[in-house]
């Protein structure tokens, strides 16, 4: 997926953060030059004090980690709070997993991060992911979307009225999850729903505010209760 | 195409004559019943309306008592049944009972034939001396509830049920039972002296339950976090085991066969995917349905395809459902759209499965060169029969349309709608373009 609407000549700082020192090479060895890696960190504690001093762009978190108050990657985030990259931006976090359980991508989302990939990706999807968080949009894996699509009822039909209501999603945003979850990129779904990519962003943008905001009580009863997806 | 069977094809029901019937024994039926559940279970057994046989019952009685012996003969002989079905002539009142019910029954029966026992006895003249027995019955009585009530606590910890409700009826026993034991034990010990002696008793039995507490508490105390901790460093122990011994099991064995085969790339990635598979499963297998559910047998026919061609599947689901006949049709269509994804696309492959309450739509994607359906030679059975006429045969639609990377097949089945018998004609199926909730689709390919 190569979209030339993304910024292509700006540099991503980029901090990694993942116990496995295996993956960060892999992780390393992937990406392409546009993106410089100006940290690493293994443990949550260590993560909070290499964001604060370097100011990276994204940090590409991993959802387990050790440290901290033993919630891994939401521990991060919350410990970075108010942190701002070099660009005067808000620091944006990748969560990447290998977990899948729907209590771990949802608690790290609900903690602030802008999008959840699974460790399976490959170079130039990651690539791609990480320059859309790093120009504030959201980045959702089918997996996610289909998460949402259960935790707000829409694979069942419910719909928001109106489009503020936060417990629900609207019609066209349950449209671009059920896209998404079907493994459309994000350019396939604006074409399929003749819309542009900046729309598509937007909604998935809403749709990740929702998800973070949202008070729907099933949310959290659904994630533990499905333990694998 | 092969038309090999996928495990989800639903055996046939059992509705042939001649099926085995569970053996009809006679039994008193715990719903329906109006004193012992004799007549409502020789009804039942034979055959009778109930209200026959009660009033067959209440004649005989006159019968110089007849009645009554029979019917006692029988309450004793006669198991209780376990079954809740409703008896024929129960008005429509369920009378719930609890389980330990007869265990009341026993119970209360001991305590009048005591009682009568004593009443007995002491009309006879001999002296029970009933100021030493009552309070003994009084202690024991709390002893029997207090003692009850801890084993289960200790039940329920096991079986890891404990509700507030019942924990909360449990204090309450725990309570009378506790206050009717120190009611015996007072009185018992005060027998023939006034409340200044009692004053005192008490004192001097709270003082020497003082000190003895007071000596034994620290040893008491470590003793108890001595047990405590053994226990946590067994539990702990044995949990270490059985991981090790699964990780021996799965993990280090396919380490080994990757070790052995790693010339062979396709093969490592199927390993290390199914090895993946299987630990997941193992770490975060909860509470996920029965086998027949359909989000399982999709789940189980993803994995199976991508098993045999080593390409890696990425499904997402949404909701759940049983598994009927229409859905394991589904299920079948779904593995050859899988199949022809594997074998005539190219990966990423992914599979969106949303079970919602009308409909369930699959989505079958890949990134290969693309197919049309006119291309497809006629004596290919493979997309026209086990996809589209499949679905269609079960009241279901299924489309074939070409994205611009590749090819995206869409399954979709009512859920509401009976499903028709296989052999339906193939008109009048619904259009796929016909349901109101499909996402616009502005390209979408002949499809039939």
């Amino acid at each position: 997926m190569t979209e030339p609407v993304l910024s292509q000549a700006k540099s991503i700082r980029l901090v990694l953060v993942d116990d496995h020192r295996m993956f960060r090479s892999g992780v390393k060895a992937e990406l392409d030059d546009s993106m410089v890696i100006v940290g690493e960190a293994a443990n949550v504690d260590t993560a909070i004090t290499v964001v604060a001093q370097t100011r990276p762009d994204v940090v590409l978190l991993d959802v387990h980690l050790p440290g901290g108050n033993g919630n891994g990657g939401s521990d991060v985030i919350t410990g970075s709070a108010g942190v701002t990259s070099e660009s005067g931006e808000p620091v944006r976090f990748l969560a990447l997993s290998v977990s899948d359980a729907a209590v771990d991508v949802i608690a790290v989302i609900r903690a602030g991060a802008r999008g959840y990939v699974t460790k399976t990706i490959n170079g130039q999807d990651l690539t791609d992911a990480i320059r859309r968080v790093a120009d504030g949009d959201a980045v959702f894996s089918p997996r996610l979307a289909g998460f949402v699509l259960d935790a707000f009822g829409a694979a069942a039909g419910e719909v928001a009225v109106i489009d503020e209501e936060l417990d629900r999603l609207s019609a066209r945003e349950r449209e671009v999850m059920r896209l998404i979850a079907r493994g459309y990129q994000y350019k396939e779904v604006a074409k399929e729903l003749f819309i542009s990519i900046k729309t598509v962003e937007t909604h998935v943008s809403s749709v990740l505010r929702k998800l973070q905001l949202s008070s729907r009580h099933e949310l959290t009863a659904w994630a533990v209760g499905r333990h694998l997806l | 195409m092969d038309l090999v069977p996928t495990p989800y094809e639903l055996p046939p029901s059992p509705t042939g004559p001649g099926e085995r019937r569970p053996v009809h024994r006679l039994q008193r039926p715990v719903q329906g019943r109006r004193l012992g559940g004799v007549c409502a279970g020789l009804a039942d057994h034979l055959g009778l309306n109930v209200r026959y046989v009660r009033l067959t019952f209440v004649l005989s009685c006159l019968a110089g008592g007849a009645g009554i012996v029979a019917y006692l003969f029988l309450w004793a002989l006669t198991p209780q049944g376990l079954d809740v079905t409703p008896v024929a002539g129960n008005e429509g009142v369920v009378v719930s009972r609890p389980l330990n019910e007869s265990m009341r029954n026993v119970v209360i029966g001991l305590a009048l034939l005591g009682v009568g026992g004593v009443l007995f006895a002491q009309q006879r003249g001999v002296n029970l001396r009933l100021g030493v027995l009552i309070p003994l019955l009084t202690v024991a009585a709390g002893a029997v509830l207090a003692w009850s009530k801890l084993d289960d606590a200790e039940r329920d910890r096991w079986l890891v049920r404990e509700g507030v409700v019942g924990r909360r009826a449990g204090l309450v026993r725990l309570g009378i039972g506790i206050a009717l034991a120190t009611v015996g034990v007072v009185v018992l010990a005060t027998q023939g002296r006034g409340l200044v002696g009692l004053w005192n008793v008490g004192i001097a039995a709270v003082a020497v339950l003082a000190g003895a507490a007071l000596i034994a508490a620290p040893w008491g105390v470590r003793l108890w976090g001595d047990l405590r901790l053994e226990q946590e460093q067994r539990i702990r122990e044995t949990e270490r085991a059985d991981i090790a011994a699964h990780l021996h099991d799965s993990v280090l064995q396919t380490l080994a066969l990757i070790q052995r085969k790693s010339a062979d790339p396709a093969e490592v990635v199927r390993l290390a995917r199914s090895q993946e598979r299987e630990l997941r499963g193992w770490l975060y297998a909860g509470p996920l349905g029965s086998k027949a559910s359909l989000a399982s047998a999709v789940t189980e026919v993803a994995h199976e395809v991508e098993d045999l061609h080593g390409i890696p599947i990425e499904l997402v689901v949404t909701g759940d459902r049983t598994l009927d006949v229409g859905g394991a049709a589904l299920v079948r269509a779904l593995r050859e759209s899988l199949l022809n994804a594997v074998r005539h696309g190219a990966p990423p492959v992914s599979v969106y499965v949303e079970v919602g309450s009308e409909l369930v739509e699959v989505f079958v994607r890949d990134h290969g060169p693309g197919f049309d359906l006119g291309d497809v030679p006629p004596d290919r059975f493979g997309v026209r029969e086990s996809i589209l006429g499949r679905m269609s045969r079960h009241g279901g639609s299924a489309a074939l349309r070409r994205l611009e990377r590749g090819t995206e097949v869409s399954l979709s089945l009512p859920v509401t709608a009976e499903s028709p018998s296989a052999e339906s004609p193939s008109g009048g199926r619904p259009d796929t373009d016909a349901r109101p909730d499909r996402v616009a689709q502005p390209h979408t390919e002949g499809t039939r």
